[in-house]
């Protein structure tokens, strides 16, 4: 049943095969042997069971409310969600709780869906691995797959077993874990520079950035006002539809979300490829490409081919400035977002007293982590009056160059470019937190950054395990606001694949391997 | 076709090709003067606590320099991706408030319905001559009634 | 721009604090602290020049000031700027806060319509350009009422500029003279208001009230065109005239709602301009006249005894009547603007750039709202002066003192008597007991009917001016009863029977013969006396003219 689509759930449901108690339960207890993944911060159980309660008195009635009711579904805990705490898996949030949900969750929520819990991050979304929030790393599921356990014992590599494991990618990492593990249905993450998008690949999942504009940000903690999206990871690309559908459309407490009215977002079974024209930027052929990513898009580009569609290289020159400009940007914002948490209002306040600036540094010097610490710093000097113009309007200039590119590879006759999502499959932690977090970053958003600087849609769709039994997905490119079409063709690429499920009964039968983790965990875990 | 394109353009040696994985350099810069770093501090409100956190500013700053290599003469700065769009405008209605209640709630420090923050206009370089008690804009005001402070706008 | 010469150590000629009393009144209950000691304030600086004067050479004495303003009015609106939260003057702590209002993570800003018309029509008021585009802008400092750690206002693009705003002061020796001036202004920018601190020195904390954060604001940028404390004063009375003609702002300084800051420096004319100090929240007319003053006077001792200007921020101490340094604003200040990502752009349409089939809630049009504008006070002082012949000094009291204008039309509306003489009752007569009480003219005890009554029993000669001046200080006590009774009960009608008046002469000129003789011998002072004697017995009942008549005839002058 976990791992059915959300239409044939949402079928199930109606039929009476499964109750949304009885659905809501069996993700709860998933989620208590999967606990040592760390994908949820917060887990919302009694919510999460009153919400199935109702579900079910509607479906009883015969009045559900529609293909969400009674969905298990987990959040990004940077999403204000009314009554549960809300931590940004930062030190300065613990203790939280907001008055409101964001758009987005209550959109979710008034479709009848449950929400099981709040997921792990990096600390305010500032990062690429989900392994620097202050409640520890999330685990990727797969290093507990089969898949990649036969691959592991095939070449030893000498490490332990458990202090291997695998980075999910992120920083919507909690909710990619949380779906890859069926613990839930669909969750939401955000994307800002690829932070749904490189989880869902090194996770094997569907991971959808929406055109900015297309679906409110508000309730969603920023880290980037003019590139946050809400993002969508499910576990097919059907199931990002359904989700998207209900969280499309104008917001009047967003004045960034369209005023146009939406359509339809269902995704046609057949579409005729052979109409299409898929884009190959060629500036996404980098040497730090893994050759089974690089063997995957070539792969999948003659897949596009031989099924009649037209394929052709196409040129972004300035996508090599992307992440550099991105790296202005993102930090200017940053500095002035998290400008809010003092400790007056909400959140971490310090025991010093003597003066409102003492206590406000001294509150915001216990409350964020480095990195946080880092990127205020540097955003801060890029927004001095003396380096406004050299750094910053200069990243708005670049950020122009680097929109226009896309403008003009689309306006030239593509309909979807066609990229890797990340370098290479998911590394192991120890590997990862060899780097600094922004060199990581600068890494690891590379093919995903540019897309957030034009506010364009993309999607990553798994494609096949690597020859270590590890998911590599691609990513595909639409124009602004035509996501419905980018979608069409996702879906498309992801029936012609035929990407493997995780297996994972290993990991959910055995009880010892989740309770020896657990140990593991307890160290990164909560320590409030 | 299209395979045989990949393949040939990935022939061409690695070393030629420029990633855009740009590594950052390894030493900083060494040009954030101490005046700049307690200018900062002292805006941002955080403090950079180490050594390393100013290597770490440096390096993103040198970092940041390679966008100087980029021509934008004549380019317009983007802010947003919807700047061609209307801006959303709210009718004047009364539609929020009366919640003080669910706002003190996530508040450490309140007395009655306000917020409380410890005794203002003091910046910091100046705490550690003020200690204890300072006594701020209180030069001019009343006994120990509540005032006003002086705005900011 | 050429500012008149500020000269001193000529006697006679002292920098002058004078001025502002004329037009101006500090209002009751307004603002902070008791009223300060007049003579108390002038002597703390103006005399100390005196003994360095004599010390400079010629031509050294020559200072000129330059002042600009930056005037912030809350704008009269339901709600926030950006925000669903009432706009409301008093209200219990935190009640008028949405949680954007509070700063909570996650929350938008979303632009109120009415602002925008707002500072749309106090633009096209103020002859400004309106920019069909303009952005919003974020400026950080860290304030404990500043929730979000930064202010959203219009830095670089603001919603008007370029304007002019014309206004008058008086001069010559009775100030009777009017002189009209102009100060252009550099912009009028949207932003938000901050919420209010409440220092609680005795236990060391500050009470945070967000009910204000948020409130729309307007502010006015005026090119540094003023010279002195009460051209400053004019430029801010008229603004404020302005803004309440429109309805943009209530503009009332005691709650806050127009609030004043003042750049100010001197220089010798035809030098660079000085070094220039920020003077803040200036709240009452009169204290922005007398901190201004003070202020130049302070830079120009400063100078004229070796001093150095620091660019710096300082307060008005009403209590002390000077300005003193603010701590808080010390260090090197930079707000480190940003464009607030949240709002893309706001475009603003004209008749020929307005876009078919859009929702007519979603676009303002600049010339509806140019349509739209209501009579400004400039046009209504013309108006007087051409329709009732006013002096134009007469029409600029009328509007400067709160509800005198709508008084006086009342009279008029009432009354048969000349505007002329309406005019002058209200300015004197009224105004003068209103002054001298301290009062505002909608706590006058004489309503515009009671002075029409009375004006109308002067017209019709029923009394004399004299007794119209007696029964209005009666109806000034307020006892509830109308001119009419007044003069019945006090038999105050003028004596209109020419044989009983003549009576009377007859009968004075019997008991003075001494003056009889005087005025038959020629003086001519004499028959004044006779007269004044005559009205004495009528009690003043009798119209000086007919008993004139009366005693030269029966004096056969």
């Amino acid at each position: 049943m976990l791992g059915r689509t959300l239409r044939e759930v949402s079928t199930a449901l109606k039929q009476g095969q499964i109750t949304p108690t009885e659905l809501c339960r069996k993700c709860l207890s998933l989620i208590q042997k999967t606990k040592f993944l760390n994908a949820y911060i917060t887990v919302s159980e009694e919510v999460a069971l009153k919400q199935a309660e109702e579900s079910e008195k509607r479906y009883k009635k015969g009045q559900s409310l529609g293909d969400l009711d009674g969905i298990p579904i987990a959040v990004k805990d940077n999403f204000s969600t009314s009554g549960i705490e809300t931590t940004c898996a930062s030190n300065m949030l613990k203790g939280y709780i907001p008055p409101y949900n964001a758009t987005v969750v209550q959109k979710l929520l008034d479709q009848g869906a449950l929400l099981m819990g709040k997921t792990n991050l990096d600390e305010f979304a500032m990062g690429s691995g989900s392994t620097d929030g202050v409640f520890g790393p999330v685990k990727n599921p797969w290093s507990y797959s089969k898949q990649y356990r036969e691959k592991q014992q095939q070449n030893p590599h000498g490490e332990s077993e458990d202090s291997n494991w695998l980075i999910t990618g992120g920083s919507s990492g909690g909710s990619a874990a949380a779906v890859s593990a069926f613990t839930c249905f669909a969750a939401l993450g955000s994307d800002t520079g690829g932070s749904t998008r490189n989880p869902a690949a090194h996770c094997g999942l569907v991971g959808f950035k929406p055109s900015y504009g297309l679906v409110s940000r508000h309730g969603l903690i920023p880290l980037v006002n003019s590139m946050d999206v809400p993002g969508i990871l499910t576990r097919y690309v059907d199931d990002t539809a359904i989700v998207l559908g209900i969280l499309a459309g104008h917001d009047p407490k967003d004045s960034t979300t369209v005023q146009d009215p939406v359509k339809s977002f269902v995704l046609p079974n057949l579409i005729d490829v052979s109409k299409l024209c898929i884009g190959i930027p060629k500036e996404y052929l980098v040497p730090e490409l893994s050759s089974e990513v690089r063997s995957l898009w070539s792969k999948a580009a003659d897949l596009f081919e031989s099924e009649g569609a037209k394929v052709i290289e196409v040129s972004l020159p300035h996508t090599c400035y992307s992440i550099v400009c991105y790296h202005i940007l993102c930090t200017s914002e940053v500095a002035s977002n998290m400008a809010r948490f003092d400790g007056l209002e909400y959140g971490h306040r310090c025991d010093i007293n003597v003066s409102t600036e003492a206590m406000y540094a001294a509150t915001r010097r216990e409350g964020f982590n480095d990195v946080v610490r880092g990127r205020i710093l540097s955003g801060n000097f890029f927004l001095l009056k003396e380096n406004y113009e050299n750094y910053f309007i200069k990243a708005q200039k670049v950020r122009r160059l680097i929109a226009n590119d896309f403008v003009n590879v689309f306006n030239s006759g593509v309909d979807v470019l066609l990229t890797p999502t990340t370098l290479r499959e998911a590394v192991s932690y120890l590997e990862f937190i060899k780097e600094d977090n922004r060199t990581r970053s600068a890494q690891d958003d590379i093919f995903t950054q540019a897309v957030n600087m034009a506010g364009l849609p993309a999607v990553n769709v798994p494609m096949a395990l690597s020859s270590q039994g590890l998911p590599i997905g691609l990513q595909f490119i639409g124009r602004a606001f035509c996501d419905q079409q980018l979608l069409s063709v996702a879906k498309w690429f992801e029936k012609q694949v035929q990407f493997p499920v995780i297996q994972l009964q290993q990991l959910m039968d055995d009880c010892s391997l989740s309770l020896e983790n657990e140990k593991l965990a307890s160290v990164s875990l909560k320590q409030q | 076709m299209w395979a045989r394109a990949v393949w040939l353009a990935l022939r061409v040696p690695l070393g030629r090709r420029r990633g855009f994985t740009c590594q950052a350099d390894s030493q900083g810069s060494g040009r954030i003067t101490a005046d700049v770093i307690e200018h900062l501090e002292r805006l941002a409100l955080v403090d950079f606590g180490s050594r390393e956190a100013v290597v770490r500013l440096e390096k993103a700053v040198a970092f940041a320099d390679r966008l100087h290599a980029v021509d934008t003469d004549g380019v317009e700065p983007m802010e947003s991706v919807l700047e061609d769009r209307c801006l959303y405008l709210r009718s004047d209605y009364i539609a929020e408030g009366n919640c003080a209640e669910e706002l003190l709630q996530n508040s450490h420090r309140v007395v009655e319905e306000y917020f409380v923050a410890p005794p203002g206009n003091i910046s910091l370089p100046q705490l550690g001559e003020q200690l204890p008690f300072p006594t701020d804009s209180s030069s001019h005001s009343g006994k120990g009634i509540p005032h006003e402070h002086v705005e900011e706008q | 721009m050429a500012a008149p010469m500020l000269r001193w150590g000529c006697p006679g000629t002292r920098w002058a604090l004078a001025g502002i009393g004329g037009g101006f009144r500090h209002r009751r209950g307004a603002s902070i602290g008791s009223t300060p000691n007049p003579t108390r304030e002038q002597s703390t600086v103006a005399q100390k020049p005196l003994h360095t004067a004599q010390k400079l050479r010629k031509g050294e004495h020559k200072w000129a000031a330059v002042v600009g303003l930056e005037i912030h009015a809350q704008i009269s609106s339901n709600s926030k700027l950006f925000s669903g939260s009432q706009v409301c003057f008093a209200a219990p702590p935190n009640s008028l806060v949405s949680f954007f209002d509070a700063s909570l993570p996650g929350t938008l800003p979303v632009l109120n319509r009415r602002c925008v018309e707002a500072a749309v029509m106090t633009g096209l008021a103020l002859n400004c350009h309106i920019n069909k585009k303009s952005s919003f802008d974020r400026k950080h400092y860290f304030y404990a009422d500043l929730p979000a750690g930064y202010q959203i206002t219009q830095q670089r693009l603001p919603i008007a500029a370029n304007g002019s705003l014309a206004y008058s002061v008086c001069v010559g020796k009775k100030r009777g003279q009017l002189v009209s001036k102009r100060v252009r202004i550099k912009q009028i920018q949207l932003e938000q208001d901050s919420g209010k601190s409440l220092h609680d020195d005795l236990r060391a904390q500050t009470l945070i009230d967000l009910n204000r954060a948020g409130v729309g604001l307007l502010e006015v940028v005026l090119e540094p065109d003023l010279s002195c404390g009460e051209e400053a004063a004019a430029v801010v009375r008229e603004l404020q005239l302005i803004l309440q003609a429109l309805g943009t702002s209530q503009a009332n300084m005691a709650e806050g709602q127009l609030r004043v800051d003042a750049n100010i420096s001197v220089h010798h004319p035809g030098e660079p301009l000085g070094i220039r100090t920020e003077v803040k929240n200036l709240n009452s007319i009169r204290f922005l006249a007398k901190a201004i003053d003070y202020e130049i006077q302070r830079q120009i001792n400063e100078l004229e005894t070796g001093g150095k200007i620091l660019n710096e921020t300082r307060s008005f101490d009403s209590k002390l009547g000077c300005t003193v340094p603010m701590r808080d604003k010390e260090g090197k200040q930079d707000y480190r603007f940003m464009p607030e990502p949240n709002l893309p752009p706001l475009v603003l349409y004209d008749s020929t750039t307005l876009p078919a089939g859009v929702d007519s809630q979603q676009v303002i049009n600049i010339d509806q709202i140019r349509d739209m504008l209501p009579e400004l006070p400039s046009v209504t002082r013309e108006q007087l002066v051409q329709q009732y012949g006013l002096l134009p000094e007469h029409s600029v009291t009328l509007l400067n003192e709160v509800g005198l204008l709508e008084f006086f039309q009342n009279v008029i509306k009432e009354t048969r008597a000349e505007p002329k003489k309406v005019a002058s009752w209200v300015l004197n007569t009224f105004l003068g007991y209103l002054k001298q009480q301290n009062l505002t003219v909608s706590e006058s005890p004489v309503t515009p009917s009671a002075l029409a009554e009375l004006l109308d029993l002067l017209e019709r000669k029923a009394i004399s001016s004299s007794v119209a001046k007696q029964v209005f200080q009666e109806l000034w006590r307020g006892q509830g009863k109308t001119a009419a009774q007044i003069v019945s009960e006090q038999k105050l009608e003028l004596l209109q029977d020419p044989a009983a008046l003549e009576q009377l002469c007859l009968a004075t000129m019997e008991e003075h013969p001494q003056v009889v003789m005087d005025v038959k011998k020629g003086n001519p002072r004499a028959i004044n006396k006779l007269i004044g004697l005559v009205r004495k017995a009528t009690l003043s009942r009798a119209d000086p003219a007919l008993i004139k008549d009366i005693l030269e005839k029966r004096l056969w002058l």
